[in-house]
């Protein structure tokens, strides 16, 4: 999948004298602060705003992590 | 620490100290404004101590801190006020409307237009991507707050060379490229979202900039006369209502550190004083700001710039000549715990002031809630002139507004001493053909084709843009010398926008060189078909305490002010920034202009690209053989200390005949000649048409060939007449038009009787047009 | 119906930025335009006097800008909010022929509510498309040529002749349409099928062409596309920024006749004054 963004910062690290670096991809994280009772209500929840709003399937693959 | 004894905490449940100055020795003092940040110098801390021994009470840390950044030269113009009151702040003319946050000048009879451009130099080198950012959120309340809508931003920039090599680089500084990268994208990302079009500005590149760029930002509005306010609250019963983003820890100290040398540390130091903003924030607040205005709810309102409450708070009461009580634990906070002086002070983004009759509060808060804009009343404005401040009840801020805002003056001592031997005058060497030249100096950094950033940056957005800043046939683009805003929906009335700088000429001799950037921007006001109708500045010096800096900005400050006056040329509005230093040396002495001018009718407009093979092409203004700060010389590494001077009348002749010839649709192109001179002038208007040009220059006067082609004098213009239509120029006997030659072919030929310059234009847009490609990618 | 009385709701929420000139370009065939905030319609935090419904408009206009700064991905949260409050209402106007279009971030939230490409039905589900950051890793102003290809379904273009070649300007980080990749080239051509396709990128001579006549490396060099029925309609450049010559960036050069972008309006203005 093409990432401007991770390549205009790869250049941008090495502007600033960062030296052999091979690539930079970047990874959008949504930190998401909840007082669901169970993990699996929370996953689910989570997975509904990512297919409503965080993610376009057509570029993203997501993943979830409960804390 | 010594100075721990001085401190006496109150008891109360925050953080509220008072302090001891009177048995404070001197050095106890400065130690005190070091700590504070404050940046107060002893003699100031003096006056402060005698006026609270004469009170008979100690000064709270909140009333410390809010002297210190009342009286910071950023907030007071403690070193420069005297010069701008001898030279520039005189000129008048009927149409100056306002003198606030921004200058307000009529446009019709119905409208009129707001001016402003101010630096945000310090932030910008230390965080460029937030610090130029914040510069046009900054730039757009000023505007806002006079009750005009912002429709266009400029952005004059100044760097250290793109290729400077890293080995040179000082600790602590970060290199050209990455901070013209951050600043660009700072810049573009904000004004993009903000919806206001970028339509004008420069990019200079020299080597003094290394440790200390420039980031300058302007914004012109447009409003109805009726919808105009000023920065004044109506009188007592007025509630002051704080709206747009929150206040938090950022952006604490932000005008003293405006106000000092940059050092090594600063990079990691002076993080928190860069603000974050938020275009998400300001675009809402511009809506609901208009829109509450429009319904006549608003009195007056104040942008909270640097300084935050502490400045706005008291400028906008006093100048509705009242006081006011504020309520700090009112002020919506991003995170708990801000001790009173740390709310007063925060310079955080995105907040602006205003002043609402008890009746239309609910009025104001409905519109702001439907754009999800924070609002709250926080204050009430008092008859008497002071301000009281209260924090969970405790008075913790009892000032005269007469002592908070009589920022000290100064006279600082100024001398024409130079640092440094005076540089040995160096001609270039006499060549038969200079192609070779030409093409260098339009692939040199300052003159190159800023595509790469203009077209970063949207100036089309509102759809007002008339002439864009660039021009030409579709796919082969240059550089135009202003923009065109149509910004009356039922009305051809135009409003022509430009910057100018010449930071060269100025460092060489600031007085021509001051007379030189008003020249400059009135050619490019000119040459679009624009009389010149006002300006406002930004002037970037050095460290004023240094009497050869002081020298320098007087001088130019004198010379911009004796052009502007005979033109009759007001700048209702401008910005110092001094201490532009690192600890290699100050930047060239830059002023950079934001010139205003008034186009009868937009569809006469015309550009700087040659628009039909057979047309006439004609120079307008007489070229003299002072070559000291050309870029020619600098390409050859040559010097001469003689800078172009401005002759007053001639000016003054050559605009009539421009206007004119344009007026009567003589001139279908025209160009100003600024940097490269008429070379490089004519060159840019073959790559923007994809025509050649065949010019005879031995009618000029009796100069070194180098001189014709790459003079700098000012007052100059190349013009393209319409083929049948030569004669309707108009004359003047005070300036010259000589005929030079014709529109046609493919190439660029210069002669003088033999060949000067025989290129292909393909070939010369390649070199104009990679440069910055290679530089940055 | 007469032009006079043809409602256009402009529709906007914080960061959508290019209300006032999409208002004007129908102002000015003497319809009567509106600029109405989300929120009126969906009915919070307005007065009774400030509640807007949407079947009361004619045509609905989702304007360019930065809407909520374009956070999380360009025009997904506009999206996000418009469908969950007003999916019922938004489908009722489409399913009554009522046109609407999506100019630059309007696309972008067309696209991202299911409302284009919709291949099948008028809404789908989840985002079929999506418009990804531009191949320069840049944002882009600059002058684009469009080619007319749809041949007739499209309601904003029906007086453009066919094949024609219009200067519509482009202005924006994030235009790249793209499709599922293993299912690229079956969806392009099922559009085409479908006469979904509207404009092109092209270049001076009227072909296909690359960087920077085609500013953000667009699938197939498409710059606009339009529901089956063509009433729904989204593209990237902007229209309303040429809607008069002056505002060409090379007007100066050829100073006569309309702005390129007027036919766009005048299209849509027809169908709904005669269909209507």
């Amino acid at each position: 999948m093409a990432d401007p963004e991770g390549k205009n910062t790869l250049k941008a690290l090495e502007l600033l004298g960062f030296e052999g670096l091979k690539d930079v991809k970047t990874v959008k994280v949504f930190d998401i602060v909840m007082d669901d009772k169970s993990p699996g209500e929370a996953e689910k929840r989570v997975d509904e705003m990512c297919r409503r709003l965080l993610a376009n399937p057509v570029i993203h693959n997501y993943s979830i992590k409960i804390k | 620490m010594s100075t721990d004894r001085l401190y006496t905490r109150r008891d109360v449940p925050f953080e509220l100290v008072e302090i001891d100055l009177e048995d404070a020795s001197d050095s106890d003092l400065m130690e005190l404004s070091r700590e504070s940040g404050t940046a107060l110098s002893l003699e100031e801390i003096k006056r402060i101590r005698d006026f609270f021994k004469q009170k008979g009470r100690r000064p709270t840390d909140v009333e410390f801190q809010s002297l210190g950044q009342a009286w910071s030269e950023h907030c007071c113009y403690k070193s420069s006020k005297i010069y701008l009151k001898q030279y520039i702040f005189g000129i008048n003319t009927r149409q100056v409307i306002d003198r606030g946050d921004a200058g307000v000048m009529e446009f019709d009879k119905d409208h009129a237009y707001a001016l402003r451009i101010e630096s945000h130099n310090h932030p910008s080198a230390v965080e460029p991507y937030g610090g130029a950012a914040t510069g046009i959120g900054g730039i757009i309340r000023d505007v806002l707050c006079m009750g005009a809508q912002p429709i266009a931003l400029v952005d004059p920039l100044f760097f250290g060379p793109l290729d400077y090599p890293f080995e040179k680089l000082p600790a602590g500084i970060k290199h050209p490229k990455y901070l013209f990268g951050g600043i660009v994208a700072g810049i573009r990302d904000y004004g993009n979202r903000v919806g206001i079009p970028t339509v004008s500005g420069g990019v200079w590149f020299d080597e003094s900039y290394v440790g200390n760029c420039l980031v300058n930002v302007g914004c012109v509005g447009i409003g109805e006369k009726k919808n105009l306010r000023k920065n004044a609250v109506r009188g007592p019963g007025d509630v002051l209502v704080l709206v747009g983003g929150r206040t938090g820890r950022d952006g604490i100290h932000g005008v003293t550190f405006a106000s000092a040398v940059l050092t090594k540390e600063s990079e990691t130091e002076s993080r928190g004083a860069v603000q974050l903003g938020d275009p998400i924030m300001k675009e809402p607040v511009i809506h609901a700001l208009l829109e509450a205005n429009e319904k006549g709810y608003v009195n007056g309102m104040k942008d909270l710039g640097g300084g935050g409450l502490s400045c706005v708070v008291g400028e906008i009461a006093l100048a509705g000549g009242c006081g006011a009580e504020v309520d700090l634990s009112k002020v919506p906070l991003k995170e708990e715990g801000l001790a009173p002086w740390e709310i007063w002070v925060s310079e955080s983004q995105e907040r602006m002031m205003l002043s609402v009759s008890p009746k239309n509060v609910d009025e104001v808060l409905h519109v702001f809630r439907l754009w999800d804009v924070p609002a709250t009343p926080i204050g009430k404005v008092t008859p008497e002139k002071s301000v009281r401040l209260f924090f969970h009840g405790e008075k913790v801020f009892d000032l005269e507004l007469e002592f908070l805002t009589a920022g000290p003056e100064y006279c600082r001592p100024c001398s024409a001493e130079r640092t440094g031997s005076k540089k040995k005058e160096k001609t270039p060497q006499i060549k038969a053909k200079y192609d070779k030249e030409l093409m260098k100096l339009l692939g040199s950094a300052n003159v190159c084709n800023k595509e790469w950033v203009i077209r970063q940056y949207d100036h089309e957005v509102r759809a007002n843009t008339v002439i864009k800043p660039l021009q030409g046939k579709l796919g082969h683009s240059s550089h135009g010398d202003a923009a065109v805003i149509k910004p009356v929906e039922d009305s051809f009335r135009g409003l022509a926008i430009t910057t100018a700088s010449n930071p060269f000429a100025v460092g060489i001799d600031p007085y021509r060189g001051g007379k030189t950037c008003v020249d400059e921007m009135c050619r490019n006001l000119v040459s679009v078909g624009a009389r010149p109708h006002s300006f406002t500045n930004c002037l970037n010096f050095g460290n004023p305490e240094k009497p050869d800096r002081l020298w320098l900005f007087r001088e130019a400050v004198r010379g911009m002010g004796e052009v502007a006056k005979a033109l009759n040329l007001p700048s209702p509005s401008g910005n110092v920034s001094f201490y532009n230093e690192a600890p290699s040396g100050a930047v060239l002495p830059t002023p950079s202009l934001l010139g205003c001018g008034i186009v009868r009718d937009i569809r006469k407009c015309v550009t700087s690209d040659l628009k039909k093979e057979g047309n006439a092409i004609a120079l307008i203004g007489a070229t003299g053989p002072e070559m000291g700060a050309s870029q020619y010389y600098r390409i050859t590494k040559s010097h001469s200390s003689r800078i172009p001077d401005v002759d007053i009348p001639a000016l003054k002749a050559g605009m009539e005949v421009v206007l004119g010839g344009i007026e009567r649709s003589a001139i279908v192109s025209c160009h100003d000649i600024s940097d490269g001179g008429l070379a490089v002038a004519l060159a840019e208007m073959c790559i923007g048409g994809d025509f050649g040009a065949e010019v005879d220059v031995s009618k000029m006067e009796k100069l070194r060939s180098d001189v014709r082609l790459f003079s700098e004098a000012n007052s100059r213009w190349l013009v393209e007449l319409k083929r049948g239509k030569e004669k309707q120029l108009p004359k003047d006997r005070k300036t010259k038009v000589v005929r030079l030659g014709t529109v046609g072919g493919h190439s660029l030929k210069i002669g003088a009787g033999k060949k000067l310059v025989d290129s292909d234009i393909d070939k010369l847009a390649e070199s104009f047009n990679s440069t910055l490609w290679r530089l940055v990618g | 119906m007469k032009a006079s009385q043809v409602k256009v709701c402009v529709l906007r929420i914080e960061g959508t930025n290019c209300e006032e000139e999409s208002f004007a370009a129908f102002k000015r065939l003497g319809t009567k335009p509106e600029k109405v905030h989300l929120k009126q319609l969906t009915g919070a935090d307005v007065s009774h006097e400030e509640k807007r419904d949407l079947s009361d408009y004619q045509i609905l206009v989702l304007p360019g800008g930065f809407s909520a700064g374009d956070y999380v991905r360009a025009g997904a949260i506009f999206a996000a909010r418009m469908k969950s409050k007003l999916s019922k209402d938004l489908i009722e106007f489409i399913r009554a022929r009522k046109p609407v279009i999506g100019i630059c971030n309007g696309f972008q939230i067309l696209v991202e509510t299911g409302l284009l490409p919709a291949m099948s039905g008028v809404m789908s589900e989840v985002p079929e498309a999506v418009l990804g950051t531009n191949d320069s890793g840049r944002f882009e102003c600059r002058p684009t040529l469009l080619r007319k290809v749809n041949r007739d379904s499209c309601v904003f273009t029906a007086k453009i002749s066919p094949d024609k070649v219009s200067l519509i300007p482009s202005a924006h980080a994030e235009g790249k349409l793209m499709f599922p990749l293993d299912r690229s080239k079956k969806i392009v051509r099922e559009l085409e099928d479908n006469d979904q396709i509207v404009f092109k990128y092209v270049d001076p001579e009227g072909n296909l062409a690359v960087y920077p006549w085609c500013p953000n490396g667009s699938t197939d060099n498409i710059a606009g596309i339009c529901n089956r029925e063509g009433n729904v309609f989204g593209l990237m450049p902007h229209p309303e920024r040429v809607f008069f010559r002056f505002t060409h960036p090379d007007w100066t050069r050829a100073p006569d006749g309309p702005g390129d972008g007027r036919a766009v309006f005048e299209s849509v203005l027809e169908y709904v004054t005669k269909r209507l």
